[in-house]
């Protein structure tokens, strides 16, 4: 039984790039310990409203409220560093840095921005990368691991903050089938263990085994947010059903 | 009469001494330029990648005006225009165009470097200012342990060939009376009128710089390579 503490409300969100409108009047609320994936056609505005949260861009209208912080308000004042240390975030593309080893990449938030020594930041990154299952690829640099391998490792940049929240954009969209599975077990993993997170990802297995709620964006809005079950068995609009049996059965 | 070669003149006294003193003035141009050139570029190429719009305009004004004037019209300007209005104490300094063309050649290539620099922190992928940003680094730390090292990676191979075109962009300066490789070899053809081996031994000379520095980058990427960025053939 999860206790209803909202982490993150979305209110009346909208934004423009110019005179095209990416986000419209997005209100919703993500509460502690919750998984929630967020789906939808390329363009519906996913990976902007990800962006939104941890004030890497910015918007017009409405406001993100993250664990009572208004976005809007510390925008750009130093406030924003420390509330995106909170919120983990793990790319499509990994976005690993490359001239630095798994090992550096997981550590150089905490030392720089916790300051913690080196040797106890150390010792913590390679227990994430434990976790993630790549304890003996630390030394490597991103270039000699697989994709999925560079995910996992993204995945573990993300957990060593020790943020309340982790987001993750397409994580496996851009891995081969037989990677998107390592990725996806650790995935799950963590959100058993009650980690709050948002993930935008077409991976309908991944949404019935662990999503709390699934969100369907389209043209920027948010068009159903169900709880699983209903989503898939009695989508309401008939947009999330086209969108449901085109990404259920590929052909 | 067809031209009768004598190769000795090279080795010969006092041809050879010229021509050791000119291939060590053309180094000396060519490192003291590129001192100025290189940090002067770095800081207006990074003017120019900032988000504030006076830097990037300042910057821009900067490279705009100086790679865009020859630079044998540069060098004249700072030799010939500028001491004049500047007195007497400047204007009969001793070796007063040995700076001019260190001064000129280098500010002339800084705008060249700081397009390179411009380019090459440009090609981060903005990705990458997502990562280091949602990890809580500031925009400060941001540059500081990701930007600039992976940009400055990008930017070797340009600047290596920056690097060449200093030594042989200070050739130039032998218009305004220095003799340096260049200048000691047409000056060995008015004395022995024998220009063919005289150029040879300057041609020589370019080559041993060029291929000396172009082994030393080669080790440097080597050192700085990072598998999966930029891979060289």
């Amino acid at each position: 039984m999860k206790e209803e503490t909202p982490i993150i409300e979305i209110k009346n969100l909208s934004k423009w790039y110019g005179d095209f409108q990416v986000l419209d009047d997005i209100t919703t609320t993500i509460n502690r310990g919750e998984c929630v994936v967020i789906c939808g056609p390329s363009g519906s505005g996913k990976s902007t409203l990800l962006r939104c949260i941890n004030g890497l861009e910015d918007f017009q209208k409405g406001d993100v409220i993250v664990d009572g912080v208004s976005i809007k308000e510390i925008s750009h004042t130093k406030e924003i560093y420390k509330l995106r240390s909170r919120i983990g975030m793990v790319f499509q593309h990994f976005e690993l840095y490359p001239h630095m080893t798994a090992l550096e990449n997981v550590t150089l938030a905490p030392k720089k921005v916790f300051k913690i020594p080196e040797k106890e930041a150390e010792k913590r990154g390679m227990e994430l990368l434990e976790k993630v299952g790549l304890r003996e690829h630390a030394h490597k640099k991103p270039g000699e691991l697989s994709g999925g391998q560079q995910q996992r490792v993204g995945i573990a940049r993300a957990l060593a903050m020790n943020a309340d929240i982790i987001m993750f954009d397409e994580p496996t969209s851009a891995l081969d089938p037989e990677m998107i599975r390592d990725v996806l077990e650790v995935m799950v993993d963590l959100a058993k263990g009650g980690m709050t997170m948002l993930v935008v990802t077409h991976e309908m297995g991944f949404a019935k085994a662990v999503a709390d709620k699934i969100i369907f964006m389209d043209e920027g809005r948010i068009i159903e947010q169900e709880d699983v079950e209903t989503f898939f068995k009695n989508p309401k609009s008939d947009r999330a059903k086209e969108f449901i049996d085109r990404i259920l059965v590929h052909i | 009469m067809a031209y009768q070669f004598d190769w000795s003149i090279i080795w010969s006294e006092p041809y050879f001494r010229w021509l050791i003193i000119g291939l060590i003035k053309t180094i000396e141009i060519g490192l003291l330029s590129w001192i100025i050139a290189l940090p002067l570029g770095i800081g207006i190429g990074t003017l120019r990648s900032l988000p504030n719009k006076a830097c990037r305009a300042i910057g821009a004004i900067y490279v705009e005006f100086f790679r865009n004037i020859p630079l044998l019209v540069q060098l004249f300007f700072w030799y010939y225009a500028i001491p004049p209005l500047l007195g007497t104490r400047i204007s009969r300094l001793p070796n007063l165009e040995w700076y001019c063309a260190i001064f000129g050649l280098g500010i002339y290539t800084a705008s060249r470097v700081a397009e390179h620099v411009r380019s090459g922190f440009n090609s981060v992928p903005i990705g990458q200012r997502f990562a280091a940003l949602s990890t809580g680094l500031s925009q400060f730390q941001m540059f500081r342990y990701v930007i600039i090292p992976y940009g400055f990676r990008i930017m070797i191979p340009p600047l290596t060939t920056e690097f060449l075109t200093i030594f042989k962009n200070s050739a130039l300066a032998m218009t305004i009376g220095i003799l340096e490789l260049s200048g000691i070899s047409w000056r060995i053809n008015e004395y022995t009128f024998h220009g063919f081996e005289a150029t040879t031994a300057a041609i020589g000379g370019y080559l041993i710089i060029g291929l000396t520095i172009i082994f030393l980058m080669g080790q440097l990427e080597k050192r700085l390579r990072v598998p999966g960025l930029m891979r060289r053939e």
